[in-house]
């Protein structure tokens, strides 16, 4: 790789341990991936904020890089936490275990990181620009800034993400290069599956792209239009049944305004036609839909945005939910807190769902819940849910689970 | 039989020496919610190599898959020493990759990587197969069965 004298010095040790260390690792990926030069970035985001993923092992590796005196070089905000910060109690968190979070927070406070606690960051306090480099994970937020926004990272993993952050550098390769971010693989949406598309088949049609494409650059065709939540639950889902950490859909992201350039001039791998009956199928393996009770409802994952909330509390107005449902609405603390300024979270509340803030039902210890079936909107928590909390998962609308969470089971159609 | 060990000449992705035995598995895997690092156990009730360690073993499987979080099972494997010792892909992504560098930088302790994009590991390894592993120069050494 050609580096920079700065980069040399730095690996020299002229910057200090932490960053001496930090570029040494990016050098190696950089070297083992096929860089042959560093980028600078304008801004970094963590993954390994929360206990759960980051462990003992973990707070070790922060403890000696605090201790050598690391501090973040570019803007770096943190993914969410194993526990909710102001209420892990009443959401049956052990207290040793929610101790190790809190040690994590103070470790990572005195690095600069923007304690944000979102896997959506990309809204409020973090929001990269078109084609700006970043060094970003949290593979929901990595395939929406790519995608949506036409800033360019790769799927960074936890703690290279903090060497990225410690030397505002990453090594050039993969997603920051204008070849690698062409589609590859179309998936083109049949008239009966475009004319009946409704917003949970976001979640779903991406569900089915992660599947099909694993790590290649997918690209929609036959979507007129979509939201950003829209857009936000589509990724997500895509990253979680497969790696995508970028997608086309021409006409709504911005390096796809026409089918040529999201292909980038170059003949598709392969065209794979979406039908209304191939939505219904996806559905059915993310979790179906069929009659009984169930204990727990997740929504507001990704967490969710202030138009999501608005319309939840317009759904759970004057309802009640069931005294045997668990109905938790995840979402980050700015957002939660305009919900409440605005009565949006009262009216949540009021309905007897909760707030779980900063974190989320994957990222929890729940055990003590003996959760046994799940409903959730969300082709993310459909994917890892079964085994994170060890539920069945049924997977519908925002209005199934609103519906779910009142009644207290599911009805099939 | 022949005494000489095959060799499977592939690219080196982390450095390293490994001589020992090795598990091989015939499908993806996630560290994240796929390995106990408490005990070097799969435990992805979903893979074929589920209740199998891989403590100490080399471990092969075509290409990993999943989240970003998965060098935080790794290195958290590393530390209670429960990981596996060496790697063989038939694709090693970046994540697999990143797993190894950060375990070299935080903890010095090195897991030789080959990536073997012309051969199925399933199909020329056998679980309990002793090999050895040269993460630098990409060579993965098959000793003949007894």
């Amino acid at each position: 790789m050609k580096l920079t004298d700065e980069e040399r010095g730095i690996l020299d040790g002229k910057s200090g341990e932490p960053q001496r260390l930090a570029l040494q690792v990016l050098v190696k990926l950089g070297e083992a991936c096929g860089a042959d030069r560093m980028v600078e970035i304008a801004s970094a985001h963590l993954v390994a904020s929360s206990y759960q993923i980051a462990g003992e092992a973990g707070i070790d590796i922060y403890s000696q890089l605090v201790a050598q005196g690391a501090r973040v070089k570019v803007r770096t905000t943190s993914d969410p936490g194993s526990i909710d910060f102001a209420r892990w109690r009443e959401f049956k968190t052990p207290k040793a275990y929610a101790a190790r979070q809190v040690r994590i927070a103070e470790l990572l406070d005195q690095m600069g990181v923007i304690p944000t606690w979102t896997c959506t960051p990309y809204t409020t306090f973090n929001v990269p620009h078109f084609g700006e480099h970043l060094g970003w994970s949290e593979s929901s937020a990595v395939v929406f800034v790519n995608s949506v926004i036409g800033a360019r990272t790769n799927r960074l993993a936890a703690y290279v993400d903090l060497c990225a952050a410690l030397t505002g550098r990453v090594p050039c390769f993969g997603l920051h290069l204008d070849e690698c971010r062409r589609g590859q693989v179309v998936f083109a949406l049949e008239r009966d599956a475009a004319e009946s598309f409704r917003d949970h088949d976001f979640p779903a049609l991406g569900y089915l792209v992660g599947q099909r494409v694993g790590d290649k650059v997918p690209v929609v065709v036959g979507l007129a239009g979509a939201t950003s939540d829209q857009l936000k639950a589509f990724g997500a889902a895509s990253a979680s049944s497969g790696s995508v950490a970028m997608y086309h859909m021409v006409g709504v992201t911005p390096e796809a305004r026409s089918l040529e350039e999201a292909l980038g001039g170059q003949p598709s791998l392969e065209t794979i036609r979406v039908s209304r009956a191939d939505l219904d199928h996806v559905m059915e393996q993310m979790g179906p839909v069929r009659d009984g009770p169930v204990d727990v409802v997740g929504i507001g994952c990704p967490h969710a945005s202030i138009d999501q909330l608005r319309r939840y509390a317009a759904l759970l107005e004057g309802q009640r939910v069931h005294p045997d449902v668990q109905l938790w609405v995840c979402a980050n603390e700015v957002v939660e807190a305009m919900a409440r300024r605005l009565g949006y979270a009262q009216t949540i509340e009021r309905a007897g769902a909760r707030f779980l803030v900063g974190t989320c039902h994957n990222d929890c210890p729940l055990d003590a819940w003996r959760f046994r079936r799940l409903v959730t909107d969300s082709g993310k928590f459909a994917y890892y849910t079964p085994t994170t909390v060890g539920t069945e998962c049924v997977f519908t609308s925002t209005e199934g689970c609103i519906r779910a969470a009142i009644a207290g089971r599911v009805e099939a159609a | 039989m022949s005494t000489v060990p095959s060799v499977i000449q592939g690219r080196g992705c982390a450095a390293g020496e490994f001589v020992g035995e090795i598990v091989v598995s015939n499908q993806p895997f996630g560290f994240w919610q796929g390995l106990d690092p408490q005990t070097g156990v799969i435990i992805d009730k979903r893979h074929d190599c589920c209740g199998v360690t891989v403590k100490g073993k080399a471990f092969a499987f075509p290409c990993g898959r999943g989240s970003t979080g998965t060098p935080g099972i790794f290195l958290e494997a590393v530390r209670n020493g429960c990981a596996p010792a060496a790697l063989v892909n038939i694709t090693s992504e970046p994540m697999i990759i990143m797993c190894a560098l950060l375990a070299e930088a935080f903890f010095k302790v090195s897991i030789p990587i080959v990536e073997v994009p012309d051969t199925r590991p399933a199909e020329v390894l056998r679980t309990g197969d002793r090999v050895r592993i040269d993460g630098t120069r990409g060579v993965v050494e098959v000793f003949p069965r007894p």
